[in-house]
């Protein structure tokens, strides 16, 4: 039988039990003292998105599931991601999180605990209920769990009546975070944008800019922190998304502001490449030592610890520039320049109206990944792979900046297809640049001595089956590209960005 | 799922105690498990402080679904349900044959309570009755106490010609002695008398005699959950360990 959750406003007290139990004896254990809790969730807030809520005290990880039910497990653990966490009931719940996403301290404060029994007078259990009551400096709530005992009903029902009338309501574990800290709101990656019918590109185009500027902004003080990768990952990937918009929007604002705003962003990114460059080889370190045989295993050591060792001159590189006052005011000035209507100048297009100019863009866009896929065959130079490839990501970008323009059902099913040739055209990308860099570290001369031979070795190895990997990757190419390329998916670009009809 | 019955045709000889702690030991080991209180002296229901329910002794109660499913009660202890009820004959029969039919609607019905249950103990009345018969054709396992002393000697001898009078099958006794005193040689020499004559029939544990199994009525727990490191909890214990390995 699962458990039911109430939560109260007006914290439950011990001494509230023998008014809420008619017939029915309360045992109350209660902590004596109030401990501290730390609220754990993903930068994301992944937990509390799906309806839980994970807390730290007194040396025991709690996650109260959606449905009330508490499981705990010991603290203890190696870092903070939940592949760091022993081996328990609450790791386990957690194999959802995202491995590359740490788990975050996103709120502390008070926790008193009470475990109740009520019992009959045979002291027979009817229904056993966990009390947590949190607070902070100004607010506090009670989450109660009742979990009932079978053939018992009619005492559940009874409690959870005198509960109501003490003001519990149904409650899930994720309100504990709404009503204890209001002002944490949760981190969305990509921002969903709504337009009018009025709304003109232009606007449309201030609006997307500022919202991902938004998003950039908030990775900040993750990446200074270095909690996780994806702090980083998600930086770059709003900047590269404003960037796409102010190439692919063309004629929205006058050529000499695009080129100039191109630039700017192009030099927010540059100096958060090689930073990225060296995350992406550490999170596959254990990739790479399955590839190769134990023999060369030493030889990947070293060279992993050159990576660790540059990378922390790269993070003290971007953390100086990220706090610089020139960097500050570089991205104030360009927030106030997006914030909309914007202080742009327009360029002769900006005055279209959103849905006409999203069609517009959209249709030319999967036209041109039509026309360069259809180049391609199993001869064709990689360059033009390589091609296909930003293509195809220009063509994801601006179906998702004008999603909510159209049905939810038929974006998805135009999502689905080109997602799966973009995984195989990213994956030919990544071996390639992974072989052209673990080259470029093997000519560089970093590595010396006399374990140079030794990882020249493993690396030498490592290229080679990046080689395969990449060769195989790129004999799948024209077959996955045949695969989106179905009547259907043709049909329905056509139907929805290229056929004059009432889209918006 | 598999029943175990645990009976004898003499009273008095430990078997509520042998169901309540075998039923526990079950849900200890993570089984979900129903314990049918079929014996209106034993109360096995009591030990587990469950009042009887009065709806019970209503007539048709089992071709009613839904209130038999209503009438389980959760012990104290997880995994651990118990039917407090005394049972006809009629009621039992449609009762354990809806138990075994996979797709009967008390298995949907219990299913759907999320009380699907691995193992079912019957605590079973003394005697020798159409309500035994039933029970000794649905049960994988007839878990017999017996005490080692003349008496019950004749009355487990009983059992095994019923069992081959009817055509029942006689692997399904797992007989064991019970309230055994070591200091009385007579327990001694009729256990050796009993292990030859039936030979490899009998479980390898004993039952101790013992105050921890008369102190369950007090404590209102089974004896495993009081006194579990004690001779009676640790016996109770290797019996449901040797069934287990036995089925």
């Amino acid at each position: 039988m699962s458990n039911s959750l109430l939560s109260c406003s007006e914290p439950l007290l011990p001494t509230d039990w023998p008014n809420l139990s008619k017939g029915l004896v309360a045992h109350v254990d209660a902590d004596q003292e109030t401990a501290k809790f730390v609220l754990l969730d993903c930068f994301d807030q992944s937990i509390r998105q799906s309806g839980r809520l994970l807390f730290e005290s007194g040396g025991q990880l709690t996650l109260v599931q959606p449905d009330g039910v508490p499981v705990s497990q010991t603290a203890e653990r190696s870092g903070n991601f939940v592949a760091d966490l022993a081996d328990g009931p609450v790791k386990a719940r957690l194999a959802d999180v995202d491995p590359l996403r740490c788990l975050l301290n996103l709120g502390e404060g008070e926790i008193d605990q009470q475990q109740v029994k009520l019992v009959d007078d045979e002291e027979k259990t009817h229904l056993r209920v966990q009390v947590l009551t949190f607070s902070t400096v100004d607010r506090a709530t009670s989450l109660i769990s009742l979990d009932p005992v079978r053939g018992y009903g009619k005492s559940l029902k009874l409690v959870r009546k005198k509960l109501a009338e003490r003001g519990a309501t149904e409650a899930a574990p994720r309100q504990i975070m709404d009503v204890l800290f209001p002002e944490l709101h949760a981190y969305v990656a990509k921002p969903k944008l709504e337009y009018s019918q009025e709304t003109t590109a232009y606007c449309a185009a201030n609006r997307i800019i500022s919202a991902y500027l938004s998003v950039a902004r908030q990775n900040e003080a993750g990446t200074l922190a270095d909690f996780d990768t994806e702090f980083l990952h998600d930086y770059r990937v709003a900047l590269r998304k404003i960037r796409s918009v102010l190439s692919l929007f063309k004629g929205v604002y006058g050529a000499a502001a695009t080129q100039d705003l191109k630039q700017r962003f192009s030099d927010l990114m540059a100096p958060t490449g090689p930073l990225r460059d060296l995350d992406v080889y550490l999170l596959e370190r254990d990739y790479y030592f399955d590839m190769l045989p134990a023999n060369l295993h030493e030889g990947l050591r070293l060279m992993f610890a050159t990576f660790e060792a540059d990378r922390s001159a790269v993070l003290a590189d971007l953390t100086k520039r990220l706090k610089s006052a020139a960097y500050k005011r570089e991205m104030a000035d360009l927030e106030a320049t997006f914030v909309p209507p914007g202080e742009c100048i327009h360029g002769a297009l900006g005055g279209l109206s959103v849905g006409d100019y999203a069609q517009k863009l959209i249709w030319k866009r999967y036209r041109k990944v039509s026309k360069i896929a259809a180049k391609i065959d199993d001869q064709t130079p990689d360059e033009e792979v390589h091609e296909l490839r930003i293509s195809c990501k220009k063509l994801r970008y601006l179906i998702e900046f004008f999603a909510l323009q159209f049905d939810a059902a038929e974006i998805k099913a135009l999502l689905k297809p080109l997602k799966r040739l973009q995984d195989n055209l990213g994956l030919f990308n990544d071996y390639s640049v992974q072989q052209e860099s673990l080259q470029a570290l093997i000519s560089s001369g970093r590595l010396k001595g006399k374990t140079a031979l030794m990882a020249a070795q493993s690396i030498g190895a490592l290229i080679s089956i990046l080689h395969g990997r990449q060769l195989e990757e790129r004999a799948r190419v024209v077959q996955s590209f045949a695969r989106f390329d179905s009547p259907e998916t043709r049909e329905r670009f056509r139907q929805m960005f290229h056929e004059k009809g009432p889209q918006l | 799922m598999k029943i175990i019955a645990c009976y004898s045709n003499k009273g008095g000889v430990g078997k509520t105690a042998s169901a309540v702690n075998l039923a526990y030991a079950y849900a200890q080991s993570g089984a979900r498990t129903l314990l049918c209180d079929l014996d209106p002296q034993g109360a096995s229901g009591f030990y587990f402080r469950v009042k009887p329910s009065k709806k019970l002794k209503e007539a048709k109660f089992f071709e009613d679904v839904e209130r038999f499913t209503k009438a389980i009660r959760g012990s104290d202890y997880e995994y651990l349900d118990v039917l407090p009820a005394n049972l006809t004959f009629r009621d039992f029969d449609i009762f354990l044959s809806r138990m075994k039919n996979s797709r009967s609607r008390l298995k949907k019905a219990l299913k759907a309570v999320d009380g699907d249950y691995d193992v079912i103990l019957l605590d079973c009345p003394p005697n020798l009755s159409s309500l035994s018969e039933a029970v000794f054709k649905a049960a994988d396992h007839v878990v017999v106490p017996v005490i080692p002393s003349t008496l019950t000697e004749r009355t487990f001898a009983q059992l095994v010609s019923f069992f081959e009078e009817q055509g029942l099958q006689a692997k399904k006794l797992k007989p064991f002695f019970s309230m055994v005193q070591s200091r009385k040689s007579l327990h001694g020499e009729t256990m050796e008398r009993m292990r030859k004559s039936y030979k490899g029939k009998f479980l390898e544990t004993q039952l101790p005699f013992s105050t921890d199994v008369e102190r369950m009525g007090v404590h209102r727990e089974p004896t495993m959950a009081f006194a579990g490191n004690r001779p009676a909890g640790k016996a109770y214990r290797a019996l449901w360990h040797e069934l287990e390995k036995r089925t």
